[in-house]
C-alpha cells in the first residue's frame, strides 16, 4: 500500500459570485501539476466546481479539503448554512431552490448535486436544516 | 439570414483527418470581434449554447465552444474547467476587463458577435456539418 498523500484545505465564503470558481481552478491546476490525466481531472473539477458554487449560493461558508493518493482523489465540503430539508429531492434533476439572482449569474438549474454524483465513484451526502451541509465524493484513479 | 456556410463545402473528416472549425473560422463565420485569442489555428469540435452553466457542465466533451450572453467570470472559469476551445459572447456583449484579464490568465480565447444565440449557434451549426458530415455522439448527454 502506497502511503504518499497530497492534502489542500481551502475556505469558500458564501455569497462571493466573484470569485466563485477559484477553488476548482487551483484544483484543476493542481492536478494537473500531479500529473493526472485530463478526463480524471475533468471529473473531479465539474464536481469541485459544482459544489464550490452550491456554497457560494445557499451557505455562508464552507471548509473544503482535496486529498490525494496514488489511488483516489478526495474531496469533502463541509458547509455552515441553511441545510437541506429533502436531501431525496434536491438530488432530483431540475429541482432548484435557486433565486434570480443565482440564474443571472448563471447557476441555480437545479443540476448540481446530480451532476456532482454523475462524476463521483463515492458519493455521500448529510445535511442538517439550521447547521449545514456535508458532502463527500471520492472518484477512483483507476 | 443565409446559413449557408461561409466557409464553402470542405471533404468530410474522415478524409482530411481533421474535425470542427478553428478559431479563425469560428471568427470569420460570425463576423466577430477577437478579445483574445493567441492560438486562432485550435479547433472548435462543437457548440454548446447556453446562458445557463449548470446545463454547460453536464458536458463531458472538451474541445467545444461555448456561445452565451451570460458575460461574466463564471463563463470563462466553466469554458475553463471544461477544456473547452474557446468563449463567443452574442449579441454584441463585450466583457469587463476583469473578464478578459481572467481569460487570458486561464487561457481561454475570446470572442464576441453582435449575432444573437439563435443565429450564431445555426451559422456555427451549418459550417461545422459542412466540415464534419453527419456524425454521431455530438449530443450533450453527459
Amino acid at each position: 500500500m502506497d502511503d504518499r498523500q497530497f492534502v489542500r484545505t481551502y475556505v469558500v465564503t458564501g455569497g462571493d459570485f466573484q470569485g466563485g470558481g477559484r477553488m476548482s481552478t487551483d484544483i484543476k491546476d493542481t492536478l494537473k501539476d500531479l500529473g493526472f490525466p485530463p478526463a480524471l481531472i475533468r471529473r473531479v473539477a465539474i464536481a469541485a466546481y459544482e459544489a464550490e458554487m452550491n456554497v457560494v449560493m445557499y451557505a455562508r461558508s464552507a471548509t473544503v479539503t482535496l486529498r490525494v493518493t496514488p489511488d483516489c482523489i478526495g474531496l469533502e465540503v463541509i458547509d455552515q448554512g441553511s441545510g437541506i430539508p429533502d436531501v431525496p429531492l434536491a438530488m432530483q434533476e431540475g429541482y432548484s431552490t435557486a433565486t434570480a439572482e443565482m440564474r443571472e449569474m448563471g447557476f441555480g438549474a437545479g443540476m448540481g448535486l446530480p451532476n456532482i454524483k454523475r462524476n463521483a465513484d463515492e458519493f455521500v451526502i448529510a445535511s442538517e436544516v439550521g447547521r449545514g451541509t456535508d458532502l463527500a465524493i471520492r472518484v477512483r484513479v483507476h | 439570414m443565409d446559413l449557408t456556410p461561409a466557409l464553402g463545402p470542405r471533404p468530410p473528416a474522415s478524409e482530411t483527418g481533421e474535425s470542427g472549425l478553428t478559431l479563425d473560422e469560428v471568427r470569420q463565420v460570425l463576423d466577430a470581434e477577437t478579445i483574445w485569442c493567441p492560438e486562432p489555428s485550435v479547433r472548435a469540435e462543437w457548440v454548446v449554447a447556453a446562458d445557463l452553466m449548470s446545463d454547460v457542465l453536464i458536458c463531458q466533451a472538451p474541445g467545444r465552444l461555448l456561445l452565451t450572453s451570460l458575460v461574466n467570470q463564471q463563463a470563462i472559469r466553466t469554458a475553463a474547467i471544461m477544456d473547452f476551445a474557446g468563449v463567443v459572447f452574442v449579441r454584441g456583449k463585450s466583457p469587463r476587463a476583469d473578464v478578459v484579464e481572467l481569460a487570458q490568465e486561464k487561457r481561454v480565447p475570446v470572442f464576441v458577435t453582435a449575432l444573437p444565440t439563435f443565429e450564431a449557434a445555426g451559422v456555427l451549426y451549418a459550417a461545422l456539418r459542412a466540415r464534419t458530415g453527419t456524425r454521431d455522439g455530438t449530443s450533450c448527454d453527459g
